[in-house]
């Protein structure tokens, strides 16, 4: 093997996936397979479009919802339109606590696996609002306190995030 | 071409499923498996009118517009073509569109090819973060959620609400491991305990590794026509027993859990599935699909999410998806055996693959062409149910043998 090609990774003799062998193997003389190392970036100028105002509000640790004014349901996450009659809605500031749905500990995130690095997520429906919603619960030592119908309160971070999703997570209410 | 005619299932084809395919690029594996299906369909590929292809993800396949490069692959040039993508419902959506094609007369045969190349050859992260974007990308993958915790949730809640226990969930892994045994094209065929499922490492909880069906490379072929194409086209077609697609249904929910309605779906419920089934029962005439079908293969994303499915497809009630599957129901041998191939558990996961191999599988059961080991003595009738999303997006659709 040279290493005139950079991006080689390396050249593997195949096995035929069905077992055949020698001139039995229609693919006998195509067994040499070579490996590169590729790599395929992008980047975006990603708008958060008309729902903008919600993650904006969060650097200044407010919620908020949408209210649908037809049917009166309201929406979190928000949604500029209602879900259900597609009347324009109208935002609306809603509290900081509501109800867990449902949680699970995850050994797993979007980048590690096998449990480098756990993870609780958990739907809740803050108060006031109609949908629940889908965020980190931490600083939990026991996952078993995470009944669903416990109260949770959101925190806020003080620390610069990536995303304006990293802005909040839940706890336990006191 | 001749509108309206009864639809057929004239052949089916299949690579090898595995955790990585390196012997071949995904249109190798793609000619390997429309070769397959056509020479089982026993028609001059010359002669078929028209090609679907069927994956989600040409980013993780290195490849755009996959449709035009397998077109010239399989030396179908000039005659026309379309691609079908639904996330991990597409082969479902590939079927449903192969049936509009045919039954509207545009064409009357279509082979239809699909596969995704999301194994070994790409990391596991990177398949997770691309997939998460076809769930809601800005509230809830920013907010760290991806599709496994997705599927966790909802069983969180099927437990909460029914007590469906980890023994039940671990009960579908080992059936479905040890369903893949008699497949050589399967890529996990395993002879497991319950105890092993239990065992094995978690993932997010309450599923652990064992109750999860792994992403694979692998490709799948259908050729579907109409009777009087078949009659004239496929040597098959005088020799071998004849299977109709009778029923074809659709149904979608809402992207995020917590906004879909409560109490039903709720989290816990695929209404999709529902919508799908019951659209797909009334085309086939099916009234008791427990008792009317002979053999389903259901989708097994997650031994829980074949569970949930059971309740949706009608085949028990609700809650008791569970204690059925401890007595057996779903076994072979059991009164509706199911994911006979393998499943998505057994067999593996390449999203525009595997729901054209649940009809592959439904096609041979009803032919009788099965291992022994796995064949369901006189199967007549079959379903297949794919989703993607959290179904988000489902197809179920209905095969029937007629001598
Ligand atoms: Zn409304």
């Amino acid at each position: 093997m040279t290493d005139l090609v950079k991006h080689k990774l390396d050249v593997i003799e195949n096995a035929d996936p069905f077992g055949r062998s020698g001139i039995d193997d229609p693919w006998h003389a195509f067994r040499n397979v070579e490996r590169l190392d590729m790599e395929l970036h992008f980047q975006f100028k990603h708008s958060l479009g008309k729902v903008s105002p919600f993650f904006l509000a969060l650097e200044e640790k407010r919620l908020l919802a949408t209210r649908c004014p037809e049917c009166g349901k309201v929406w979190m996450p928000p949604r500029v339109h209602c879900g259900d009659d597609l009347a324009i809605t109208d935002w609306v500031e809603v509290a900081g606590t509501g109800i867990l749905e449902a949680s699970s500990l995850s050994a797993y995130t979007l980048t590690t696996g096998g449990g480098k690095d756990t993870l609780i997520l958990g739907y809740v429906t803050l108060e006031g609002t109609d949908t629940a919603m889908l965020q980190q619960i931490r600083n939990c030592q026991d996952p078993g306190k995470l009944v669903p119908g416990t109260v949770m309160t959101v925190k806020w971070a003080t620390e610069p995030v990536d995303h304006p999703m990293q802005l909040f997570w839940f706890e336990l209410a006191d | 071409m001749s509108a309206g005619e009864d639809i057929v299932v004239l052949g089916g084809g299949l690579t090898r499923f595995a955790r990585e395919r390196s012997d071949g690029t995904p249109i190798d594996w793609m000619v390997e498996a429309a070769l397959d299906g056509i020479r089982d369909a026993g028609v001059d590929p010359a002669e078929i009118e028209h090609s679907l292809v069927a994956y989600e993800s040409e980013i993780l396949a290195r490849q755009l517009s996959m449709g035009q490069v397998i077109q010239d692959a399989l030396a179908f040039c000039p005659r026309p073509s379309i691609r079908v993508e639904a996330g991990g419902g597409t082969g479902g959506a590939a079927i449903r569109t192969a049936y509009a094609y045919v039954k509207s007369g545009l064409c009357d045969s279509i082979l239809v090819v699909g596969c995704d190349a999301v194994g070994r050859g790409v990391t596991s992260a990177t398949v997770r973060e691309v997939y998460a974007l076809s769930g809601d990308v800005d509230f809830e993958m920013a907010a760290g959620g991806f599709f496994m915790a997705y599927y966790a949730l909802m069983m969180q809640e099927h437990i909460r609400l029914y007590g469906t226990t980890e023994e039940q969930m671990a009960h579908v892994s080992v059936k479905n491991h040890r369903n893949a045994q008699s497949n050589p094209m399967a890529c996990m065929p395993m002879a497991i305990t319950i105890d092993d499922v239990l065992n094995s490492p978690p993932v997010v909880a309450p599923y652990k590794r064992l109750d999860c069906a792994v992403l694979a490379d692998g490709a799948s072929s259908l050729v579907i026509a109409t009777e009087s194409w078949a009659r004239q086209h496929a040597s098959s077609w005088r020799d071998r027993p004849r299977v109709y697609l009778t029923g074809v249904g659709c149904g979608t929910d809402r992207v995020r859990l917590g906004d879909r309605p409560k109490p039903y779906p709720g989290l816990a419920h695929f209404r999709a599935k529902k919508e799908a089934a019951q659209m797909a029962y009334r085309m086939a005439g099916i009234e008791n699909p427990r008792q009317d079908l002979d053999v389903a293969e259901v989708a097994d994303t997650y031994t829980g999410a074949e569970l949930q499915a059971y309740e949706d497809l009608g085949f028990c009630d609700y809650g008791q998806s569970g204690p059925l599957t401890e007595r057996g129901v779903f076994d072979l041998g059991g009164e509706l055996p199911t994911n006979t191939s393998g499943g998505l558990i057994g067999q593996g996961a390449p999203p525009g693959a595997m729901g054209l191999a649940q009809a592959v599988e439904v096609l041979k059961q009803l032919r009788g062409e099965c291992p022994k080991e796995r064949q369901v003595e006189g199967a007549r009738r079959g379903l297949t149910d794919i989703h993607g999303g959290t179904a988000s997006f489902s197809v179920v659709s209905i095969l029937e043998r007629r001598d």
